[in-house]
C-alpha cells in the first residue's frame, strides 16, 4: 500500500511539474506574440545619438490666442489649421449628425473619459516631451496621460489591440520626427462629435521652426469614415519654467448624465468639515 | 475708463468669444448645462474654494432673504490652468466676500460658470485669462 501511495505520489508531483511547465510554455508562447521585439540595452553611443537630436525637451502648449480663443479654448480644446475640410464618408457623415445631435449627452467627458487620439494632441493644457534611446515619450497633463513612441526599428503590430492613443511607432526624416500610429478604440474621435472606424491610421510630422516653436502636422486616414486623409497642422511653444501638473479627472468630477441624456451637474456643497487653506 | 465700463467691455468681449465658440463645437465637461446666452451676477461670502480637477469650485454663501443662506456652486477652470495665471488655491479663502459674474445653469439651480469675481475693493479675478508668456 505504502509503495502504491508512493507511486502515486511521484506521479502527482510529476503531473503538477508537467502542467507547471505546460502552462508556463503557454504563457511564454502568448507573451512572445504580443511582444515580438525586445528593446535592446541601450550603450553610450545610443545616449550619445540621443544628444544630437532636435531638442524636443520640456514642456510645450499650444498657444490659445486672442480674446474669443482664451474664453473658449479651454473648454472646447484648441482648433487646428486644416489644409482641406474635413471630408467624411456618407455612412460616418451620418453617425456624425447623430452624434452631434446627441451632443447634450455627452456621456464620455462627464464620466472622465480621456479624448485619446488625436484629440489629446490638441488639449489646452501643456505637453513635454522625453528622449531616450529608442524612444519618445509624450507625458499630455489632461487626462495624465502619456504617449509612447518606439523609435528603435520596431514594425507596427498586425493587430493590435484597440487603445485611446494607439500603438506608435517613429522615426527620423532629418530633423523631423515621423510617427505612425494604428489600432484604435472607436470610443475616440477625430474631432468633438466625428467618429472614425477601427481602421484610422495616424501620420504625425513633428519638427522645430524655430528652438522654441514646434510645428506637429497630423494626417488622419481612414477607409471607412473619411472620403480623404484628414490633414491638420498645430503649432505648440516651449515653456522652460513648467512643469506638467497633476490633473486627476475623477478628483472632483461634478458632471453627470441622468436616464433622459441630459447632462447634469452635482451641486452637492462640498463637506464643511474639509480644512480650509491656510 | 470708469471700472463699470471696463467691466462691461470685458464682459462683452468674454460673451461674445463663448457664444461664437460654443455654437460650433461640442461641449467639454457639460458646459452644455450653462445657459451662455445670459450673465447673472450675485454677491456672497466664500463658504469653501475647491482648487480641484477637473475643475476648480467656489462655493458662495448667500444671504436668502429668510433669515439663512442658500449656498451657490461655481464652476472654474482646472488649477493646471489657473495656476499659470496668477491664481493659488489660496486666492478665495472662506469669509472672503466676493460679487460673482457668471453663465447661470440652465435648469435654474444655484450656480453656474464662473467669469468675473469682484472683490469689495473692486479687484477683478477673471476665470478665463490670456495665454502666458513664452519662457523659453
Amino acid at each position: 500500500m505504502g509503495g502504491v501511495k508512493l507511486r502515486n505520489h511521484r506521479l502527482r508531483i510529476a503531473f503538477v511539474s508537467v502542467s507547471f511547465a505546460v502552462v508556463s510554455i503557454a504563457a511564454f508562447v502568448s507573451s512572445t506574440a504580443a511582444q515580438t521585439f525586445k528593446k535592446a540595452i541601450p550603450t553610450p553611443a545610443d545616449w550619445a545619438a540621443v544628444a544630437k537630436l532636435p531638442d524636443f525637451t520640456g514642456v510645450w502648449e499650444i498657444p490659445l490666442g486672442g480674446p474669443a480663443a482664451r474664453v473658449t479654448n479651454p473648454a472646447i480644446g484648441v482648433p487646428p489649421r486644416r489644409f482641406a475640410p474635413l471630408s467624411l464618408t456618407p455612412e460616418y457623415e451620418a453617425k456624425r449628425k447623430d452624434l452631434m445631435a446627441h451632443a447634450e449627452q455627452d456621456n464620455q467627458s462627464a464620466n472622465c473619459l480621456p479624448p485619446g487620439m488625436p484629440g489629446i494632441m490638441a488639449q489646452p493644457y501643456p505637453m513635454e516631451f522625453l528622449l531616450t534611446p529608442g524612444q519618445v515619450t509624450i507625458i499630455i497633463e489632461a487626462y495624465s496621460e502619456t504617449r509612447h513612441i518606439y523609435t528603435d526599428g520596431r514594425p507596427l503590430p498586425d493587430d493590435p489591440d484597440p487603445t485611446f492613443f494607439g500603438t506608435s511607432v517613429g522615426h527620423w526624416e532629418g530633423d523631423t520626427l515621423v510617427v505612425h500610429t494604428v489600432g484604435f478604440s472607436t470610443q475616440t474621435e477625430i474631432e468633438p462629435h466625428v467618429p472614425h472606424s477601427d481602421k484610422m491610421s495616424i501620420l504625425e510630422k513633428f519638427r522645430l521652426l524655430d528652438p522654441n516653436t514646434m510645428s506637429v502636422e497630423t494626417t488622419v486616414t481612414d477607409p471607412e469614415a473619411l472620403a480623404a486623409p484628414y490633414v491638420t497642422n498645430r503649432i505648440l511653444k516651449r515653456h522652460r519654467s513648467w512643469t506638467i501638473a497633476e490633473y486627476i479627472c475623477e478628483q472632483n468630477n461634478r458632471n453627470y448624465v441622468d436616464r433622459s441624456g441630459k447632462a447634469g451637474i452635482n451641486l452637492t456643497v462640498p463637506s464643511d468639515a474639509t480644512p480650509a487653506p491656510k | 475708463m470708469k471700472p463699470i465700463t471696463k467691466y462691461a467691455v470685458l464682459a462683452a468681449i468674454l460673451f461674445s468669444g463663448l457664444v461664437a465658440a460654443t455654437a460650433g463645437a461640442a461641449a467639454h465637461h457639460g458646459f452644455a448645462v450653462f445657459d451662455t446666452s445670459s450673465q447673472k451676477t450675485i454677491t456672497g461670502t466664500v463658504h469653501e474654494f475647491q482648487w480641484t480637477n477637473p475643475h476648480t469650485w467656489v462655493w458662495l454663501d448667500v444671504p436668502n432673504g429668510k433669515g439663512g443662506v442658500d449656498t451657490y456652486g461655481f464652476e472654474g477652470m482646472s488649477p493646471n490652468y489657473l495656476e499659470r495665471r496668477g491664481w493659488t488655491r489660496k486666492t478665495l479663502k472662506p469669509g472672503d466676500t466676493i460679487t460673482v459674474t457668471y453663465f447661470p445653469l440652465k435648469n435654474g439651480d444655484k450656480g453656474g460658470s464662473f467669469l468675473i469675481g469682484k472683490r469689495p475693493n473692486g479687484e477683478e479675478l477673471r476665470m478665463f485669462l490670456d495665454s502666458p508668456t513664452e519662457d523659453h
